[in-house]
């Protein structure tokens, strides 16, 4: 391997390659309206209050499911943004989208640490599994009106990164504080949680006995705080899923499963897992099955089933040749291998009731940074390979890169296509020829009018005029 | 064996190839974006193309700025037919391309189908069939149209 004799120019060749790649995408994010589904109702509710204290005393009642008070109060917020600069709505709300996933990149480059060019190599082949994964990208489509997801995903990369540097007295604090805003923002923000006991598990040296136990007071007040307001688990039938090649409403599912649900549950867990390391099923659907059905595959479900196979074989090759019994033993790479693997593996269970590649989201994030672990390893291995065995690894690793990298621009499609999607489904709101649905109240059909003119008026790629066979390659 | 060693070695940096490529096209994209192109940047679409393309919301858009919904602009090649562009009205173009939606806005912000109209559209229905739009066309005359000697819209630039 080419030894680099400054490790920071590697660091910033690898910011800047992170960047150039990711303006790009952010701009495709940005040209996304704000979506009518789960956005326009939680800024509408936000409108109606005066107080933000009145505000958060009622979002703990609005589901019976849900404890998310931190999605209306952002949005308030956001609104006052709006009222305080004369920025749209939709610059806003869109900005903060772009900035979650800013700082997603950004704190994945962190978690890693490019510092020589065997770090950089491994870096360029992570970063497309980072962005490409199909986690990734249903992540950033989110429609809530602040991406929760991305949310999560920033909090548990922020606590992997406390767990990488060595122990100090704010890292529980800043743990604690990151749990507790995730947590009221959705309930996958038990990642985070979930994170801090995968990493001290793995020894990562960050994570002290004092972390965990402060992490876990919180986590339990937070489940207390739930019981005490009544609010349930969403069980099955609360949302469609996927059971073989075949996607079920909510209601299918209720009366196929809802009598005895274990069995569709381990399922859902077990294709969580699935989904992440060999990218089948999605939402629950295995698309082999039904190619295999239809006679007729796409080319997108082979790029993504092969790649995510390799980087995935890679994944085991790692964990069985470096990783013995005994944990003191484990390098800091090691260590950062396992937490990854942790998280992932616990991730899936939130899939129990319905399969959803953004409920993976924070799964996606540590499958990449154990690929980069993978990748550092396997370079470092080549001078100790034969010669064919040292010739034919860069190729084969080359061409699964490429393929992740293909997913990659495929997401430029799959945001052009749903900013295409989202800005039309504003045509049905405030319809002229059914005014007996606007909203009574001025305030509200005020600002549902001025959203509405905005997303209309932001000009989106149609996908009549992109490429015809994107379709088959970037769309599952 | 050196050699193959050394190969071996360089060629590990090979794997590097694929995100750099992507940066060099994101570098150039950015670039593209910057001077009013960029990868898939917006379409500049006559109301009818959007209609045709589907695009209700450019629709709307281009009528909040003053395109009219009644006049017959050009749709490109392969929108609405195969190897030929074509001049249309919006309706037709929504009838063309099937789309009970598009008709709906498009009459519901300020499109006007009079009698001869509608004889070309229904029967432009009959060629293009879909029963959402077909309930709307039909709401406005039940009586079967009758068809021979109407001139379709696609038919005109033959």
């Amino acid at each position: 391997m080419v030894q680099a004799p400054a490790r920071s120019s590697a660091s910033l060749l690898a910011l800047v390659v992170a960047a150039l790649i990711t303006i790009p995408i952010a701009d495709g994010l940005f040209r996304i309206p704000i979506q009518v589904s789960d956005s326009l109702e939680a800024i509408v509710i936000a409108t109606r209050y005066h107080s933000t204290r009145q505000l958060l005393q009622d979002s703990v009642t609005f589901s019976p499911t849900t404890f998310r008070p931190m999605r209306y109060l952002q949005a308030r917020w956001l609104l006052q943004v709006v009222d305080a600069t004369g920025f749209t709505y939709n610059g806003v709300f869109r900005t903060v989208h772009v900035a979650l996933m800013t700082l997603l990149v950004l704190l994945f480059l962190i978690a890693v640490r490019v510092r020589d060019w065997i770090d950089f190599v491994a870096f360029s082949v992570a970063f497309p599994v980072l962005i490409g994964i199909q986690t990734f990208v249903a992540m950033l489509m989110e429609a809530f009106p602040v991406n929760h997801y991305a949310e999560v995903g920033v909090c548990a990369l922020a606590v992997f990164v406390l767990a990488r540097h060595p122990p100090r007295w704010f890292v529980p604090v800043i743990a604690c504080a990151l749990l507790a805003f995730a947590l009221s923002v959705i309930e996958s923000g038990a990642m985070v949680w979930v994170t801090v006991i995968c990493c001290a598990a793995a020894g990562m040296r960050g994570m002290s006995r004092s972390t965990i136990v402060a992490a876990t007071v919180v986590f339990g007040a937070y489940l207390l705080l739930r019981h005490s307001l009544g609010i349930s688990t969403p069980g099955i039938g609360g949302h469609g899923s996927g059971f073989g090649d075949h996607f079920y409403s909510p209601e299918e599912l209720a009366q196929r499963f809802g009598a005895q649900p274990l069995g569709f549950m381990i399922y859902n867990v077990a294709g969580g897992l699935a989904s992440l390391l060999f990218a089948e099923p999605r939402q629950g659907v295995y698309s082999l099955l039904a190619a295999w059905h239809a006679r007729e595959i796409h080319p997108v479900v082979v790029i993504n089933i092969v790649s995510s196979l390799a980087t995935t074989a890679l994944l085991v090759w790692y964990a069985a040749t470096r990783l013995t019994t005994n944990r003191s033993t484990w390098s800091d790479a090691d260590r950062m291998f396992v937490a990854a693997c942790a998280v992932m593996a616990i991730n899936a269970t939130l899939n129990a009731a319905y399969m959803k590649d953004e409920i993976m989201g924070v799964g996606g994030l540590f499958y990449a940074i154990a690929t980069f672990v993978a990748v550092r390893a396997l370079i470092e291995s080549i001078p100790r390979q034969t010669v064919p065995a040292s010739l034919l690894i860069p190729l084969l690793v080359t061409a699964g890169s490429a393929l992740w990298t293909f997913r990659t621009v495929g997401m430029h499609y799959q945001l052009r296509y749903d900013a295409f999607k989202t800005r039309n489904d504003w045509i049905d709101v405030l319809r002229p020829d059914k005014r007996e649905d606007w909203p009574r109240d001025p305030e509200e059909l005020a600002i549902t009018q001025r959203i509405r003119t905005e997303a209309i008026d932001r000009r989106v790629a149609s996908p009549s005029f992109l490429p015809r066979w994107a379709d088959r390659y970037w769309v599952e | 064996m050196r050699l193959l060693q050394r190969f071996a070695r360089v060629s590990t940096l090979l794997m590097a190839f694929p995100c750099l490529a992507l940066a060099g096209l994101g570098s150039w994209w950015t670039a593209g974006g910057l001077s009013g192109g960029g990868l898939w940047p917006p379409d500049t679409v006559t109301l009818s193309e959007a209609v045709a393309s589907r695009n209700n919301a450019e629709a709307l858009r281009l009528i909040a700025h003053g395109a009219d919904p009644n006049r017959a602009a050009r749709v490109r090649d392969g929108l609405l037919t195969n190897g030929y562009d074509v001049i249309v009205t919006p309706v037709e173009a929504a009838v063309g391309a099937q789309r009970a939606d598009s008709l709906r806005m498009l009459l519901a912000n300020g499109a006007v189908v009079d009698d001869q109209e509608l004889l070309v559209l229904r029967c432009f229905e009959r060629t293009r069939r879909d029963s959402g739009v077909r309930e709307i066309l039909d709401a406005r005359s039940s009586a079967e149209p009758e068809c021979a000697g109407v001139r379709l819209p696609v038919d005109r630039a033959r």
